[in-house]
């Protein structure tokens, strides 16, 4: 297994490398100004120098964990109702309509609410991450725990489980594929709203930082949050699928 | 003993019909018996199954469990189903040790007894296996497991070896009949293969499709133990299985015809 799954990193890592590359040549081109665009070698040197200053650590820090806390409730949230609605027909009719009306609305419109009721603070940035990682998160749910096989839930009650835990004992995990496929697009949406929260209105983080350079036309220091988004995103995405493979270790494809 | 009293069941089709999936249907096990169920796909006979697992609610009549109506799903009544429903989360052990650990047995002592039981499907060295990583065969060597580990007086088996190749399921048939021979819980087996129903079975319960009803009770009297070599060359055998065919190519005839 290690062996092939080396030359698929690999191969992987080409098309990154090909877009840099390819940010390379246009700035060599003179297309754009360097003032504008500046080159991926000098954006990286920023980078690296930031990794350095406690400053920047404090942004990163921020950032993660409205992102942690946001996505945190979307998951306690999504999987819960999800769960619920898919066994209690009851909870189903009171949580369909909600769904059907709320899951289309752009959730960042509720922006500027959540900001006067919840302050410019953490609140509301974690609210906004919530919001907007809940519907995947429990739509997949849903779908999942709709699925299992009658005859997994009439094989536990014959055993003896009691109706009321076959929910936890039998329907979670038969559907934690399905969950953890609905978590891992709550986990990219995740990091793609707290960034435009941070942009919009905040006093610290990677999307903060970002408006603060493009404000001074400091190009160089716009790209570095950027980039450090996007390397958070492939982290937590790596992290994510470490714990499917474990989690789904039974489970025929993952 | 398993009553069943002027049971009937009706469910809507998705066209809003109601179709009668069971039509008064009575009948007695005793306890200790080895029964089957013989008939055409769609004769109800899984539908029978699960009204007396309590899986399912008759529309009509009434089924009991030494006297007292089913209501629902008990361990004194254990499924082993066509698709061997195991918990894919759970390994071999796991799987078997779920309903012991529902009775309430310290892991420990569960363990001891399902180790066991586990070697006597013939699965020792599987413990730690996921039933993914396992044959059909095998599957279904853990499902029975599973269901015998919190030892149930009764087995209800829905065509257990009906997704299984010929050899497996021949080696199947022998390994529950040698399983059965210990302690001779009772088993209502359900199946469509005639052969499978006379070597298994005490008696078998022949029913007619839609509406299922009984068509005739036989009574295999065969000798016990059984030995798959020694019947297939006796007549009696081979009178059982030519007769109940005859008997079920009647019911196929019935339905051409209506």
């Amino acid at each position: 297994m290690a062996r092939r799954h080396f030359p698929d990193m690999l191969l992987g890592l080409a098309p990154i490398l090909m877009l840099i590359a390819l940010w390379q040549v246009i700035v060599w081109s003179g297309t754009a100004p360097v003032a504008l665009l500046p080159s991926p070698f000098s954006v990286f040197a920023r980078f690296s120098a930031q990794l350095l200053r406690p400053e920047f650590h404090h942004e990163i820090a921020a950032t993660l964990m409205r992102l942690f806390a946001g996505f945190a409730i979307a998951v306690v949230l999504g999987v819960s109702i999800g769960l619920a609605a898919a066994v209690k027909p009851v909870v189903d009719a009171v949580v369909k309509p909600l769904v059907r009306i709320l899951a289309p609305v752009p959730k960042v419109a509720l922006y500027p609410a959540l900001l006067l009721t919840l302050g410019f603070d953490h609140a509301s940035k974690i609210s906004l991450v919530a919001a907007d990682a809940l519907f995947p998160i429990l739509l997949a749910t849903y779908y999942g725990a709709s699925m299992v096989e009658q005859k997994l839930i009439w094989s536990a009650m014959a055993a003896g489980t009691p109706r009321a835990q076959i929910i936890w004992k039998i329907v979670l995990p038969a559907s934690l594929p399905s969950i953890l496929t609905g978590c891992r697009i709550g986990l990219v949406i995740s990091s793609i709203v707290v960034f435009l929260a941070e942009m919009i209105t905040s006093t610290d983080g990677l999307g903060h930082m970002l408006v603060q350079a493009a404000r001074t036309f400091q190009t160089v220091d716009m790209f570095v949050p950027l980039i450090t988004i996007s390397l958070l995103g492939l982290i937590l995405n790596a992290a994510l699928h470490l714990l499917r493979r474990y989690l789904l270790k039974g489970f025929a494809e993952i | 003993m398993i009553a069943v009293e002027n049971v009937s069941h009706r469910f809507e089709t998705s066209g809003r019909q109601s179709h009668l999936a069971l039509d008064d249907i009575t009948l007695e096990i005793t306890d200790g018996a080895f029964v089957s169920i013989l008939g055409p796909s769609g004769c109800g006979k899984s539908t029978l199954l699960y009204i007396i697992g309590g899986f399912v609610k008759p529309t009509g009549g009434v089924a009991r469990v030494q006297g007292r109506a089913i209501t629902g799903p008990g361990p004194d009544r254990g499924p082993v189903f066509q698709e061997f429903a195991l918990f894919p989360w759970k390994t071999v052990l796991g799987n078997v040790m779920y309903g012991p650990r529902q009775q309430r047995i310290p892991r420990a002592e569960a363990e001891v007894q399902v180790r066991r039981l586990i070697d006597m499907v013939g699965l020792k060295g599987y413990e730690n296996f996921y039933p993914k990583e396992l044959s059909g065969g095998m599957k279904q060597r853990v499902a029975i497991a599973r269901t015998l580990a919190y030892n149930p007086s009764v087995l209800l088996m829905d065509e257990p070896f009906g997704a299984l190749d010929a050899h497996t399921r021949t080696r199947l048939q022998n390994d529950l009949l040698n399983i059965w021979e210990r302690d001779r819980k009772t088993v209502l087996f359900v199946t469509h293969a005639v052969d499978e129903a006379v070597f298994l079975s005490d008696k078998v319960i022949v029913m007619t499709r839609s509406p299922g009803r009984i068509k005739t009770i036989i009574d295999i009297d065969l000798p016990r133990p059984r030995k798959r070599a020694e019947l297939l060359l006796d007549a009696r055998y081979q009178n059982y299985v030519v007769a109940i065919e005859r008997l079920i190519d009647d019911t196929g005839i019935d339905e051409a015809a209506r």
